[in-house]
């Protein structure tokens, strides 16, 4: 992503605008959160998700100033932010992903046509998934989830993560490398595809 | 397969809508600070009973639904025109309360934290708790004298009681509620007790200060008190709140079992009815707690939330969207 110019009602004319008026950052607060919510309850869970929001929105708050205008779109600034206050809760997420891997999928009462439309292979595979997930290098792991999870572009996670898009690249072959391995282990589906 | 895909599916299993209550973090801005009203600022949430107000009341509901016990002389019956009762089907409000009997904190009376709407349908197959969410803004029909209102609904319960609740429920809903009942913490206990306990299985040992709770790896047989504390235990696993949740609903169907189990025997059933309802007031008397609690016996449970969106105006709050919501509760007539 090339500097373009900021569109009108751009997220970079509301940075510029909290400048002068720090109101108007809550707009970016009702543009983002629920989708910067989203991403990190998948990572840490629900229940760290809410005060990390609201902590990434400080964090941006307090560096308000120092935002390239030149991006209009905000996103991989706060996904930047959040994914280095993820980075102090490394903890926390590992042990996400080991109860993940360890808990039946659903220990609710699914009704047996639930089960089959969710995919049985995909929930066999899950564990396998998950741990490859638990063991991946960090930085590896932030920028396959960013993608996968976030949905940001290569050049939006070089972006949140201030690294060259061939860095993203890189990390991203060397993340898929890793569960594509861990799933072939365990999942003769892998072998087809 | 795909690993992307097969990642995304995961992420999108794991995913969470956010919370009504992510707009309290919109107040931590220091910019926003200033205008507005202190308690506007975020604080904590009470949690732990609309999960735990859930398995008490679908233990109570689902197995012995009528725990509830006459306060003679009490009724809720709403006075003046009423939803009108068409088929077999049976509607009870179930109300969680933070009131601890007897503690002086809550001498002042109880606050409502979770309202449910449980349906049972004429043949009995099904049991559908309906959560109404205490932030939901609603229009709160005039209560004795108290006026009609636009105000939270958990509103209706701390100025009006259960009636004036079953009341607005009713105005809202359009369903009529057949039976209304109050739960709290202490009866929770209570219905452990009378079911002799119930047991877990730990994968780890829980040794928590704060809870005072201590457990064994393993199966643990957990009193009234205990159970409580179990369910409510924050800092175990990964401490995070889905593993609360399945917890917590692990607990229920525990619960469920034993009850179902144990209780097969009208006169175990009327006992135990009698020594779980101490602490839940309700409309309804033993008879007819134990006859539908025997028509309810092998019903299957799900549950629900009135679907929302957050308030115009207010974020913190919330209001329920229409058409969809009306459509729910029209299935429930």
């Amino acid at each position: 992503m090339i500097t373009q110019p900021a569109t009108r009602g751009g997220d970079a004319d509301l940075v510029s605008a909290s400048w002068t008026q720090p109101e108007a950052f809550a707009e970016l607060f009702d543009r983002y959160s629920g989708m910067l919510y989203r991403y990190v309850a998948k990572r840490l869970g629900p229940e760290p998700a809410e005060d990390l929001v609201g902590e990434t929105f400080l964090v941006a708050f307090s560096r308000r100033r120092s935002y390239d205008l030149a991006y209009p779109d905000a996103r991989p600034w706060l996904f930047g932010i959040l994914t280095k206050l993820i980075s102090r809760q490394r903890r926390t997420e590992a042990a996400r992903y080991r109860a993940l891997s360890r808990a039946p999928v659903d220990d609710h009462e699914d009704s047996p046509a639930d089960r089959v439309a969710a995919g049985v292979s995909a929930q066999a595979a899950r564990p396998a998934l998950v741990s490859a997930l638990a063991a991946l290098p960090a930085k590896d792991r932030d920028v396959l989830l960013l993608i996968a999870w976030g949905d940001l572009t290569y050049e939006e996670v070089a972006q949140a993560l201030g690294i060259p898009v061939g860095t993203v690249r890189s990390r991203l072959n060397r993340g898929r490398r890793k569960v594509r391995a861990a799933l072939g282990d365990t999942n003769p589906m892998v072998e087809e595809a | 397969m795909d690993d992307l895909k097969m990642l995304r599916d995961l992420g999108a299993e794991l995913e969470h809508q956010p919370p009504a209550t992510l707009a309290r973090q919109r107040d931590r801005l220091p910019a926003l600070q200033g205008d507005r009203p202190p308690a506007a600022r975020p604080r904590r949430l009470r949690v732990g009973w609309p999960v735990v107000g859930l398995a008490a009341a679908a233990t109570v509901a689902a197995v012995t639904v009528p725990t509830l016990v006459l306060k003679a002389g009490e009724s809720v019956a709403p006075t003046g025109a009423r939803p009108v009762k068409v088929t077999g089907a049976l509607n009870i409000l179930v109300v969680g309360t933070d009131s601890q009997v007897g503690t002086p904190r809550f001498r002042s009376g109880a606050r409502s934290d979770s309202i449910l709407l449980a349906h049972l349908p004429a043949d009995r197959e099904r049991i559908t708790f309906v959560s109404l969410p205490r932030d939901s803004i609603v229009q709160i029909p005039a209560c004795g004298a108290t006026p009609a209102r636009k105000d939270m609904i958990n509103s209706a319960f701390d100025k009006g009681g259960l009636a004036c609740t079953v009341k607005t429920v009713e105005t809202l809903t359009d369903v009529r509620i057949d039976h209304a009942m109050e739960f709290n913490f202490q009866a929770f206990k209570e219905v452990v007790d009378a079911l002799g306990g119930v047991e877990v299985r730990l994968p780890e040992p829980v040794n928590n200060h704060q809870a005072k709770l201590t457990l064994p790896a393993g199966k643990s047989l957990l009193d009234g008190e205990k159970a409580l504390a179990y369910a409510r235990l924050r800092y175990y696993g990964d401490g995070s709140d889905i593993q609360r949740i399945k917890r917590q609903v692990a607990l229920m169907q525990a619960m469920l079992r034993k009850a179902r189990q144990g209780l097969a025997d009208p006169v175990r059933l009327r006992s135990f009815l009698s020594a779980a309802t101490r602490s839940v007031k309700s409309d309804m008397d033993l008879d007819t707690m134990v006859a539908v609690a025997a028509s309810a016996r092998e019903s299957q449970p799900t549950f629900l939330a009135v679907p929302w969106r957050p308030a115009p105006g207010d974020p913190r709050k919330i209001v329920w969207s229409q058409p969809e919501a009306s459509k729910l509760f029209g299935g429930l007539r």
